[in-house]
């Protein structure tokens, strides 16, 4: 018997009960669109998040005094530092010998400035206002999305991100006047003079609405200070020091920085911290990628749960179909069938109900998963190795269920058969 | 011709003269069946089937008729003595062989029809020559011929359900002949279908025969079983008598 006609007759069957085939699918286009769903807008999530991080920071190490890591600053999944707060530790003196370090390209510190509202025209924001003071190598080539970065020294300038800018319902541009109001109440007015997208070593700029001002000189009167160990005199330190090395020598470098944060800075000798946390970009894309694979592996364990439940489905239904058509194999096998034809013909069925739930599922599934990257605001990929994995999971879970039903088919008498009523 | 039981019946069956063509050869066949206690359906029956010969097969309910029917469709094997079709003994061949047989060398036709309920009459005919392989175009083209012979042109693409008794029937009969098999075997082909359509399976039998076809016809009916040359007479498994029907009838 040919396969093509085998497959006709096996659809032959199907069609002959619509109804019935149509509820059979349903388990298996749940399971495979529920897999599809989320590898589809777990690898959107990955391809923007991971891909923005990687084409402005390929080359970035992040120093964060204070462990921000999960367990120890091996092992665990790093998370970006800026989500976490560092202490103010990292003293001048360290950044200066930091910059010493054969490679480093630039050094850029940054902090927090001690700040408790900021307000433009009417609206002030007084909850999760973040002002940070760094210098201007903090914006990196495209990252100011309007105006420009401010010099050094600058006076009465600011940077805001886009995020910030979307904070306040007058629609904030260069050349508006912003009001910082200090911890010791004192307010100082900045005129805009850029938007940013992202700076350099801040992973969740993006995301967050944060106010940069020229650390020098606002670090000096508005930020932290630390004990020198190394000078014996207290010096502005800093939570967070951002590094800029060739991408070619980045594990190099991190590997000195490493060293002379551990070792001989003064910032592992202030109190309270007990640590330091080094990351390289590409150990920050690392560790999001696991955190975001194992989400989507957690969750195509639920689609393949589903999957099992459809799978049992198909086998029911086939061993229901083996049944009533009992007489039909017997005719099959008198006019000419062999037992592997018969057992082919059930397969079949099996695996075009497999099929169908895949035919299905994954275009159900990336139509949900589209939806889910438009809402949460992300760039939708298809995850063809899933959709491939997805079609294979069909027909897999159509042979499995299959196996047994279409066994027993084969092996019914045909005497038997032909007496069934 | 008379037939007793035993191993001389099974010398008898290959000794007589119509044997040396002999296209089935039944020798000292048992079968029995295991439910718990044994029940004997063929208790030594022997028979050899000359080519284009026309032989009914007559006895009462239970007395292995069907039996003997499916041994020598190769849907069962004996449970001692042979069943010989086309000088191959059905027991020694493979499952694949013997499926090839059935679906080739011989066609049935059943008294309840037996038809594909979800397939067309024209699909129906076709399906031997599926497992055989053929073309769909060749299929569909033999189908329509043999439809046409037992006059159901009209009818191709009508499901089962939509014909009458003895148009389904004779669906079956262009079925069987579909493979053109050397062999015909039908099981009370006219026990479901009014007198006149019986006469009208009767004549599509006997052209089959008239082709050259070896008929083996069970019946309760003596009418019916006077189309054949011989009538086999068959009683609590055993063959009582065989009986030569007068031509002209
Ligand atoms: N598959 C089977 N399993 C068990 N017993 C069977 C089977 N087939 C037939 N028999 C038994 O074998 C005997 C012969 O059955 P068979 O069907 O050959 O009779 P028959 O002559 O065709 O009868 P009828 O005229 O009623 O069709 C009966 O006693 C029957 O019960
Ligand atoms: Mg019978």
């Amino acid at each position: 018997m040919k396969l093509r006609d085998s497959l006709r007759l096996a659809g032959r069957s199907l069609a002959g009960h619509r109804l019935r085939s149509a509820l059979t699918v349903v388990g298996i286009v749940i399971g495979i669109s529920t897999v599809v769903i989320f590898a589809s807008f777990g690898t959107s999530v990955q391809t923007d998040v991971v891909g923005e991080f990687e084409d402005t920071a390929a080359s970035e190490i992040i120093v964060t005094s204070g462990d921000v890591g999960f367990g120890d600053s091996s092992g665990g999944p790093p998370i970006p530092t800026d989500l976490l707060d560092g202490i103010p530790a990292v003293t001048d003196y360290d950044v200066e010998q930091l910059g010493g370090i054969d490679g480093v390209e630039a050094v850029i510190p940054s902090g927090p400035i001690d700040a408790d509202a900021v307000t433009v025209g009417e609206e002030t924001l007084a909850r999760g206002v973040q002002v940070t003071a760094i210098p201007p190598a903090g914006f990196a080539e495209g990252d100011i999305i309007t105006g420009e970065p401010f010099e050094s020294g600058a006076r009465g300038e600011i940077v805001l991100t886009e995020t910030a800018v979307e904070r306040f319902e007058a629609n904030v541009t260069v050349g508006d006047t912003v009001t910082v109001d200090y911890a010791d109440a004192s307010p100082e007015e900045f005129t805009v003079v850029g938007v940013t997208g992202s700076v350099r070593g801040g992973f969740s700029s993006a995301f967050s609405p944060i106010f940069y001002v020229p650390i020098e000189p606002y670090y000096a009167e508005h930020g932290s200070t630390a004990p020198s160990a190394s000078q014996g005199v207290d010096q502005r330190a800093f939570p967070q020091v951002t590094l800029v090395a060739p991408p070619d020598r980045v594990t190099d470098v991190q590997a000195d920085v490493e060293r002379y944060m551990t070792e001989d800075s003064d910032a592992i000798r202030v109190e309270n911290v007990n640590d330091v946390t080094v990351q390289s970009t590409a150990d920050i894309v690392d560790g999001i990628e696991s955190v975001l694979a194992d989400v989507i592996r957690l969750v195509s364990g639920i689609g393949l749960l589903a999957l099992l439940v459809g799978a049992f489905g198909i086998a029911n239904i086939m061993l229901v179909s083996v049944t009533e058509r009992t007489k039909e194999i017997g005719i099959m096998k008198a006019t000419g069938a062999r037992n592997r034809e018969v057992m082919g013909l059930f397969l079949g069925e099996a695996v075009l109900l497999g099929l169908a739930g895949a035919v299905v599922g994954i275009p159900l599934g990336l139509a949900v998963g589209y939806g889910a990257a438009v809402y949460a605001e992300v760039g939708f990929t298809v995850p063809i190795i899933w959709l491939v994995v997805a079609a294979g999971m069909g027909i897999a879970t159509g042979v499995v269920a299959g196996l047994y039903p279409a066994w027993r088919a084969a092996r019914v008498d045909p005497i038997d058969a032909l007496r069934y009523e | 011709m008379s037939v007793t039981d035993g191993d001389a019946a099974a010398a008898g069956a290959r000794a007589d003269g119509p044997e040396d063509e002999a296209v089935v050869t039944v020798a000292d066949v048992h079968k029995e069946y295991d439910l718990g206690g044994t029940v004997t359906a063929l208790d030594g029956v022997s028979l050899a089937l000359a080519e284009g010969s026309y032989t009914a097969v007559m006895g009462p309910s239970g007395s292995g008729k069907s039996t003997l029917l499916n041994l020598i469709g190769a849907l069962d094997t004996p449970t001692a003595g042979e069943v010989i079709v086309d000088g191959e003994n059905v027991a020694d061949l493979p499952e694949r062989e013997r499926a090839r047989l059935r679906g080739t060398e011989i066609g049935f036709v059943f008294q309840t029809f037996n038809l594909m309920p979800r397939l067309a009459a024209v699909e129906n005919v076709a399906l031997p020559l599926v497992f055989a392989e053929w073309s769909r175009r060749e299929r569909r083209e033999r189908a329509e011929t043999l439809l046409s012979e037992v006059g159901l042109g009209d009818r191709l693409d009508h499901l089962p359900r939509e014909l009458s008794g003895g148009q389904r029937q004779r669906v079956a009969i262009a079925r069987a002949l579909a493979a053109d098999p050397e062999i015909i075997l039908a099981d009370e082909p006219t026990g479901n279908v009014d007198t006149d359509t019986g006469a009208e399976i009767m004549d599509l039998l006997a052209a089959a025969r008239d082709r050259g076809n070896t008929i083996l016809l069970v019946t309760h009916e003596r009418r019916i079983a006077d189309h054949a040359d011989r009538i086999v007479h068959v009683t609590d498994g055993a063959i009582e008598e065989i009986e030569p029907v007068e031509a002209g009838e």
